[in-house]
């Protein structure tokens, strides 16, 4: 069967009130954004909203799954700045640069006198026009209904069916090298977002597309480790165990062969962060992906990212602590989001809304030195004062 | 037994298509690139440049900075900038930016942006902003992925594209349908200053 007309989708547009840190949110999307901010002002709370959606659509998930189990129920994940009971509301855009808004979902909920997460409203549009809007009659007749969202159910999402499939798409991943090192840590594990069964997945994709991946991984880090002539995945015959290696050129002739356990940490975990931007076409959700990498080969990321993305065309979801990642000059200022807290919750505004960060970069200025200070913690001043 | 290997130059530039064409250079006039230093900018470069000069008194360096729109010529900008150069520092001015020694191999980067070789200024040293000059010449493109690259996306606030910056490096660094320093040197004086200066540190 054919699929609707919609390629390439990302999330365009995320509102949110009550959200954990965030009272009311308002924010585009772009097809790669850096989400910039300082300790504790709510990166991972702004990614979580989009792996919310996916818990509920998730085999074995669910509304009630997503909020009790997985986020401590309905008051852990409410924010503090917001006015007592007060509705959740996470409200989405789906769509591609031609139609930014061509799927919209809206859910609300709050909890019930039992603490039990319960569905306000749920709300699905369709370019333009509303095709879901709930509570319905049935719902007001049988109230336990609303104890679950359509989405999540299969005879009730078929109109929206590409909603659900691609918050099921959604991959959010934090790449520990040394669990890639040693994989015997996180045995029997599938799609461990740590990176566990990192090279395994690799093992176990076909000839062609791990050739092909590891082509274009090799091209992506070539102008950032031109020495890197060849990477190849290579069966151990003895322990008959799978190895990441790579061929460097240097004073001997033929070059030399390296395996993941000689890479530095910062290659591997760059590795693994490449490898799953390739695998899978829904957003895909890093968390800070500079650590235990050299400054130098920092700055190169953006640039690594862009070129992954030109040909798979998914969306990457970045947060950065690094001003050595934003000195890029290719990073558009629709593309970084900064969050300030605040004591109405964060906010969460793109670098281009700020008239002085314009201002200083049309003076000169790089993006990093205009934008890390608007980050810098409010009362990083006070934290100094405490050793005395 | 004579020694073969080649002599090592330090560098510092300005970012990191500068080194790109830095360690093309070098390697032209048969050295070898060592440490890189800068790649934070022209301010940042320039309050290291008596640093960089102290270090040139025992051995070789480059530095390459951009005239930009500082100064209408670069040989009393370059007498400004450092009035006593070491003995083994090559301190060079781009005219007016190091995209206009690109531009200057007008046939192959015409080949590379997939543009007619016509429409390449056939004077780079008196376009007034380079940069912008590839991104305006990306925007004929006849490849996808040039357009893509190089040209920034309406909204992005960016005077370059997303992979600008790689997209240009892997033009410099392909030896066989790159960029050709000697070709480039005909159409710009001051790369061509540039190159024989390099020959001179290696003498």
């Amino acid at each position: 069967m054919k699929r609707e007309g919609t390629k390439n989708l990302r999330f365009t547009n995320v509102f949110l009130e009550n959200w954990k840190n965030f009272a009311k949110i308002d924010v585009d999307l772009q097809r790669r954004v850096f989400l910039v901010g300082p300790n504790a002002s709510g990166k991972s709370n702004l990614w979580d909203v989009f792996r919310f959606l996916h818990d509920i659509v998730a085999v074995g998930g669910g509304f009630q799954n997503a909020v009790q189990d997985k986020r401590g129920g309905v008051s852990s994940l409410r924010c503090l700045a917001a006015r007592r009971y007060s509705d959740i509301i996470v409200k989405v855009s789906i769509g591609n640069d031609d139609n930014p808004a061509f799927w919209g979902y809206e859910l609300h909920f709050n909890q019930d006198n039992l603490r039990r997460p319960i569905i306000k409203a749920e709300k699905v549009m369709k370019d333009g026009t509303l095709i879901l809007s709930r509570p319905d009659s049935d719902d007001r007749n049988d109230p336990k209904r609303l104890t679950q969202t359509y989405l999540e159910q299969v005879y009730a999402n078929q109109p929206f069916r590409e909603v659900a499939d691609f918050f099921l798409s959604v991959h959010y991943l934090h790449i520990v090298p040394q669990l890639v090192r040693e994989p015997e840590r996180s045995v029997g594990k599938t799609k461990d977002p740590f990176g566990g069964d990192f090279l395994e997945q690799v093992a176990r994709t076909t000839d062609r597309t791990r050739t092909s991946r590891l082509r274009r991984i090799q091209d992506a880090l070539r102008f950032a480790v031109p020495q890197l002539s060849a990477l190849e995945l290579h069966r151990d015959p003895v322990r008959n165990t799978w190895h990441l290696r790579g061929k460097y050129e240097h004073w001997r002739p033929r070059g030399a062969w390296q395996t993941e356990e000689q890479f530095s940490d910062g290659t591997l975990r760059l590795m693994g962060l490449l490898w799953a931007s390739l695998e899978g076409t829904g957003p895909l959700l890093l968390e800070e992906p500079e650590l235990s990498l050299h400054p130098e080969v920092i700055r190169f990321i953006p640039q690594m990212f862009a070129r992954i993305q030109r040909r798979v065309g998914r969306q990457i979801l970045i947060s950065t602590h690094s001003p050595d990642l934003l000195q890029d000059e290719g990073i558009g200022l629709d593309e970084v989001l900064l969050l300030q807290p605040g004591s109405e919750g964060t906010s969460v505004y793109p670098a281009s809304h700020f008239q002085q960060i314009r201002e200083l970069l049309t003076g000169g200025l790089t993006l990093a030195e205009a934008v890390m200070p608007a980050t810098r913690p409010q009362n990083v001043r006070q934290l100094a004062f405490f050793g005395d | 037994m004579p020694d073969f290997s080649p002599v090592v130059i330090s560098g510092a530039v300005e970012g990191l298509l500068d080194e790109a064409v830095v360690e093309r250079l070098i390697e032209y006039v048969g050295g070898s690139l060592g440490p890189v230093y800068g790649r934070k900018g022209k301010g940042h470069l320039l309050q290291r440049l008596d640093g960089y000069n102290q270090a040139a008194r025992f051995a070789p360096w480059i530095v390459l900075v951009d005239l930009n729109t500082d100064c209408s010529c670069a040989p009393p900008y370059q007498q400004l900038l450092l009035p006593l150069p070491a003995p083994h520092m090559c301190f060079r001015i781009a005219v007016r930016t190091v995209e206009a020694w690109l531009l200057a191999d007008r046939e192959r980067l015409a080949r590379f942006l997939g543009i007619a070789r016509d429409i390449v200024p056939s004077n780079p040293e008196a376009v007034r902003d380079p940069k912008l000059t590839v991104v305006a010449l990306a925007k004929r493109s006849r490849r996808r992925q040039i357009v893509q690259d190089v040209v920034p996306r309406a909204g992005s606030g960016r005077t370059v594209g997303s992979a600008y910056t790689s997209c240009l490096i892997d033009f410099v660094r392909d030896p066989n349908t790159g960029w050709r320093p000697d070709v480039a040197a005909n159409l710009s004086d001051s790369l061509n200053r540039c190159i024989r200066h390099l020959r001179r540190l290696l003498a």
